[in-house]
């Protein structure tokens, strides 16, 4: 008696619970967003931005201190370049985001979606927010030391070429979808 | 239900007139059009009451045909009412045809599991069973309308208000209802006359949120959104997958990175 109880009023409490955070944080209507720029601008990434990550982080400048005796220094360059990391985290998020909101648009104005993609997009956003939140945790509070990137380097070298490739496939798609979405525009516009 | 004659009477009058002020309403505002389901909804209540009261207040039956009629009554109601919620959800996100046809499933989905949890949970009590069932259909209603809401969150699309608070309407009352009948059955003969007198004053509060919220109601036309051409989808979403699984993967490098040094 106690379990149903409990089981039946705490599923009540999630449910009302749930409703108060989409009431709290509603979402964004997304649709005005389907323009050109919009879709264009999602092929461009932060990631590209990460040459320069890799130099601000090389581990030389940091090796080079230490070896002059500077341990104060170096130790004071690392803490300083940890903004530059969340800095980079959080452009990441905004790429991530973008491509977010360009498949739920193409997604609200499509006839027919399928479960497995949009669960998979699902699965993806979680996963993404579960670590970049563990991530930016740590570095803010210290706890874990700033990532060495030449093994960063190993593995853009192998996720690039996919990426690229995928950017390329992308930039040629979104101007074919931004010239649809357009030509659907007009069309609304000569109707009125 | 059984219990109808030991109701409050203004109580029971003002919520019948509620009912018949909500159904006015419909009608004048030629809401039926577009709500037809939640208009019989109304329309079914309205009926269930007045029989119930008829057959307790008129005919000579035995206690357990009374009940019968009671319980039957309200089973044929909550089918009326999972339409209606079936409808608002149509106008949710039945503008958007790939989402809603998602949609539907996993809704149907959702309902089936939180009917089967519920039954689940109230196991060994097959005196309570007609009691269960029906709270196991409104938790699965408000459950249904959570991930509603969630759907338009996690989308991003703007549902005009009056769904919305229809919505909140039903929801809060089968939330209220579960909330009743589990305290209904753990204290069951002290609580019978206030789970009934609790129960229809929450049903008097949707039915005036339902009225204000078709009390200047128009129809108009739907607005239809221009979808995209079919092919669109199926060539941009993989690769759009494929690129967020890419800044995901890029992540997941970053923290085993961090993670394996001293």
């Amino acid at each position: 008696m106690t379990l149903t109880f409990y089981a039946f009023v705490g599923f009540v409490v999630v449910l009302l619970g749930l409703l108060a955070w989409v009431f709290k944080s509603p979402a964004r209507n997304v649709l005005p967003n389907l323009d050109a720029a919009n879709l264009e601008d999602s092929g461009r990434s932060h990631a590209t931005y990460l040459p320069q990550l890799q130099h601000a982080f090389g581990t030389e400048d940091v090796e080079f201190l230490v070896s002059q005796g500077a341990a104060e220094i170096a130790l004071r360059l690392r803490k300083e370049r940890s903004p530059v990391v969340l800095l980079y985290l959080s452009a990441l998020r905004g790429d991530f985001q973008k491509l977010l909101r360009l498949a739920r648009v193409i997604a609200a104005l499509s006839p027919e979606v399928e479960a497995m993609q949009e669960f998979e997009r699902l699965r993806l956003n979680v996963e993404f927010a579960l670590r970049y939140e563990s991530i930016r945790i740590a570095v803010r509070l210290g706890l874990a030391p700033l990532p060495q990137l030449r093994h960063i380097n190993q593995m853009v070298g192998a996720l690039s070429v996919r990426m690229e490739a995928a950017v390329t496939e992308l930039g040629e798609r979104a101007a074919l979808a931004a010239e649809l979405a357009s030509s659907l525009e007009r069309r609304r516009v000569d109707l009125t | 239900m059984g219990e109808l004659i030991n109701f409050p009477k203004a109580l029971w009058a003002l919520s019948e007139a509620a009912q018949c002020v909500l159904l006015g309403v419909l009608i004048a505002r030629k809401a039926y059009r577009d709500y037809p389901a939640f208009t019989f909804y109304v329309l079914a209540t309205l009926l269930q009451n007045a029989v119930v009261f008829i057959v307790s207040s008129f005919f000579d039956l035995s206690p357990f045909s009374i009940w019968c009629i009671s319980w039957g009554m309200q089973g044929f109601v909550l089918c009326i009412r999972a339409l209606a919620v079936a409808e608002v959800a149509r106008h949710f996100l039945g503008h958007f045809r790939g989402i809603w046809a998602l949609a539907r499933r996993i809704l149907l989905g959702c309902a089936a599991v939180v009917m089967l949890y519920s039954l689940v949970i109230s196991k060994h009590q097959w005196n309570l069973v007609i009691l269960n069932a029906d709270r196991g259909l409104e938790l699965a209603f408000a459950a249904v309308i959570v991930t509603l809401f969630l759907f338009v969150r996690y989308y991003g699309l703007v549902v005009e208000s009056r769904p919305r608070w229809m919505a909140m309407g039903f929801f809060s009352y089968s939330c209220f209802f579960v909330l009743n009948n589990t305290i209904l059955e753990r204290w069951l003969d002290n609580y019978l006359s206030l789970w009934n007198l609790l129960g229809t004053w929450v049903f008097l509060a949707a039915l005036l949120l339902w009225t204000w919220t078709f009390r200047n109601y128009q129809p108009v036309a739907i607005s239809v959104h221009e979808l995209l051409p079919t092919g669109v989808y199926h060539d941009l979403s993989p690769i759009l997958n494929l690129r967020l699984r890419l800044l995901n993967d890029r992540l997941i490098q970053f923290w085993h990175v961090e993670a394996r040094r001293p």
